[in-house]
């Protein structure tokens, strides 16, 4: 083994450094502008944003199927751009698409992938065997994966991307497209995959839900940058304890302004559509609604409620009219 | 924007990392090709049909229409190695397009293997196949009665051209593949990469029987070379092909020369197919 590959286990080291990354396509297309995160060893990391905010470009790139035009990335110590192949080594993907071959039986899959990532065959045998009961796929393992159900199918590309033992997982949006039950299902799989001998966790969703059930810290990104980065519950507090929503048919831009004037809003309130939400601090809600009425301000409906992590994301990524 | 935190190491990353070799991957990427193309019996007895067509009835029927043409079915016979090797390696350049277009491309390209493997894996599987065409055309032409005329650095130069032309025919086929976004386009385009070339090149008649400019086109056609070294290599006085291409004292010199040109074109194509491949594949 070469001496690199000695330089991951020291312990210390991040599983995934990312340094002014910044990927700009021909056209001037600026996907990714200049991001900075690190992931420590063990944890479940989550990218949220938009459509067109930069996470696929960014799993692009940390896989090293889209080249950075800066910066620079590690995973386990190896950087992406000058040592694709051992960043390669160290890591595994499940995809948004399913990838696996649907003519070839799951366990044939599951031997391609041990092959592929260099695992020895009796380990690859070992884990295929635990694997397939662990994830429910003993039964099927034997049969041609087009006559999988689109669960087992999830299952067998999870499988697939933990036969070899990665030391850092990327997920893809791993739930979309998938009815209810299976997507529940998968969060409890993935969810289980955290005591899995230390494995880094790098995930994509477009489920809020997900990302504060499963994931240690979230990284917002938005138009190539990060625009918030914290553990769930840290995000949340950002928004105080409560907030107002109201659903302003008419100018709810005129009515977010006037809220603000009166300092019934302040800067972190926002609206996306015709609802307006307003974070409220250090008074009760109901203060608020209450105060509505002497201004004029007509709402077909008016909620007070708890902060999600939607409201954390709506207010990053999709503020049009708060700023 | 929220203040950025760390999460103190949870787990150290201590496991070694373990890396396939070079040859056990391509050896891996191949047989994933073949368990995906040729897994059946049926998978495996269709390539075959068209070579015992062209040995068992196409070349002697041909071979009736000249008096005397008992050599001719025997010249047919090794011109149809020309339609066999482009047509397999056409038909091998679709599970390029499939493997993109089913997402299956992408676990590869994910995989700790350098990237040209992918492209000499699927090579090896339609180089396999065409030798076993080939082999199966000349045995069922010796059964129907073709006199071969073997000798060891015959069959030296007929393997070096049989090789030679299927690299270089899988390697225009991956990078057609790769630059064609449907898989109906490219099969639109079979006809013309794979079988009017063979018309040209020699196949059923000497290059010199076609007019002057389109014979000059011929010459410089891989396929012209390898039916003309292929021809050199089984069939006695088969230099004529040779000499039609180069005029020269010396039908070796001749042969070196058209092989040459084929090893040629197989690296640079071969080369090209690769970049082709990383081009497509990676932004």
């Amino acid at each position: 083994m070469s001496a690199r590959l000695h330089a991951v286990s020291d312990g210390t080291r991040p599983a995934v450094e990312v340094a002014r990354l910044r990927k700009t396509y021909p056209g001037g297309i600026e996907a990714v502008r200049g991001i900075d995160f690190q992931v420590a060893p063990g944890e479940v990391f989550g990218l949220l944003g938009p459509n067109g905010a930069g996470k696929s470009t960014t799993i692009g790139m940390l896989t090293t199927t889209i080249k950075p035009t800066g910066g620079s990335a590690r995973l386990a110590g190896f950087d992406v751009a000058r040592d694709p192949v051992a960043a390669r080594s160290v890591s595994s993907v499940v995809f948004q698409e399913p990838v696996v071959d649907k003519a070839l039986t799951g366990r044939r899959n599951l031997e391609l992938h041990a092959r592929l990532w260099g695992t020895p065959a009796s380990a690859a045998a070992r884990r295929i065997t635990e694997l397939a009961a662990s994830f429910g796929l003993a039964e099927v393992l034997g049969r041609t994966v087009d006559s999988f159900s689109g669960g087992q199918r999830r299952r067998l590309e999870i499988a697939r991307a933990l036969v070899s033992e990665p030391q850092v997982l990327f997920l893809d949006e791993p739930t979309v497209g998938l009815d209810t039950r299976i997507r529940y299902e998968l969060l409890d799989l993935i969810g289980g995959l955290r005591g899995r001998t230390g494995m880094t966790t790098v995930l994509t969703t477009h489920y809020l839900d997900e990302a504060e059930r499963l994931c240690d810290r979230i990284a917002v990104m938005s138009q190539g940058t990060i625009v918030a980065l914290d553990r769930p519950a840290a995000l949340l507090a950002g928004l105080g304890t409560e907030l107002v929503e109201l659903r302003v048919d008419h100018d709810p831009a005129g009515a977010l302004a006037a809220m603000r004037a009166h300092r019934l809003a302040g800067g972190d309130a926002f609206a996306v559509g015709s609802t307006l939400t307003v974070p409220v601090h250090g008074s009760p809600a109901q203060d608020t609604v209450a105060a509505l009425t002497g201004l004029g301000i007509h709402a077909a409906a008016v909620t007070t409620r708890k902060p999600t992590l939607d409201d954390v994301y709506l207010q990053l990524t999709g503020s049009k009219l708060a700023a | 924007m929220t203040a950025i935190t760390t999460v103190p190491a949870q787990a150290a990353l201590t496991r070694p990392t373990a890396r396939p070799r070079g040859l056990a991957t391509w050896a891996t990427l191949a047989r994933r090709r073949i368990m995906l193309s040729a897994h059946t019996p049926r998978e495996i007895l269709a390539p075959l049909v068209t070579p015992l067509l062209f040995a068992l009835v196409i070349a002697p029927a041909l071979a009736k229409m000249i008096p005397g043409g008992g050599g001719y079915s025997t010249f047919v016979i090794v011109g149809t190695v020309g339609l066999l090797i482009p047509l397999t390696c056409t038909f091998a350049g679709i599970g390029v397009i499939v493997d993109r277009a089913s997402g299956a491309r992408r676990e590869l390209l994910a995989a700790p293997i350098p990237r040209s493997l992918i492209v000499l894996g699927n090579m090896a599987v339609a180089v396999a196949v065409s030798l076993l065409q080939v082999t199966v055309l000349i045995a069922a032409g010796r059964l129907r009665g073709s006199h071969f005329h073997v000798t060891a650095a015959g069959a030296a130069w007929f393997a070096g051209a049989v090789l030679a032309f299927t690299v270089f025919m899988y390697a225009v086929a991956e990078i057609l593949a790769n630059r064609i976004p449907t898989q109906e386009e490219y099969v639109g385009l079979t006809p013309v990469v794979a079988i009017l070339p063979w018309f040209l090149a020699g196949s059923l008649f000497p290059i010199t029987a076609l007019p002057g400019w389109l014979a000059a086109v011929a010459r410089a056609l891989p396929t012209t070379h390898t039916l003309a070294l292929l021809r050199y290599g089984v069939l006695s006085r088969g230099g004529a092909g040779l000499h039609d291409i180069w005029g020269l004292h010396s039908t070796t010199t001749d042969a070196a020369l058209s092989l040459l040109v084929l090893a040629g074109w197989a690296v640079l194509l071969t080369a090209a197919s690769i970049r082709v491949f990383n081009r497509s594949a990676v932004n």
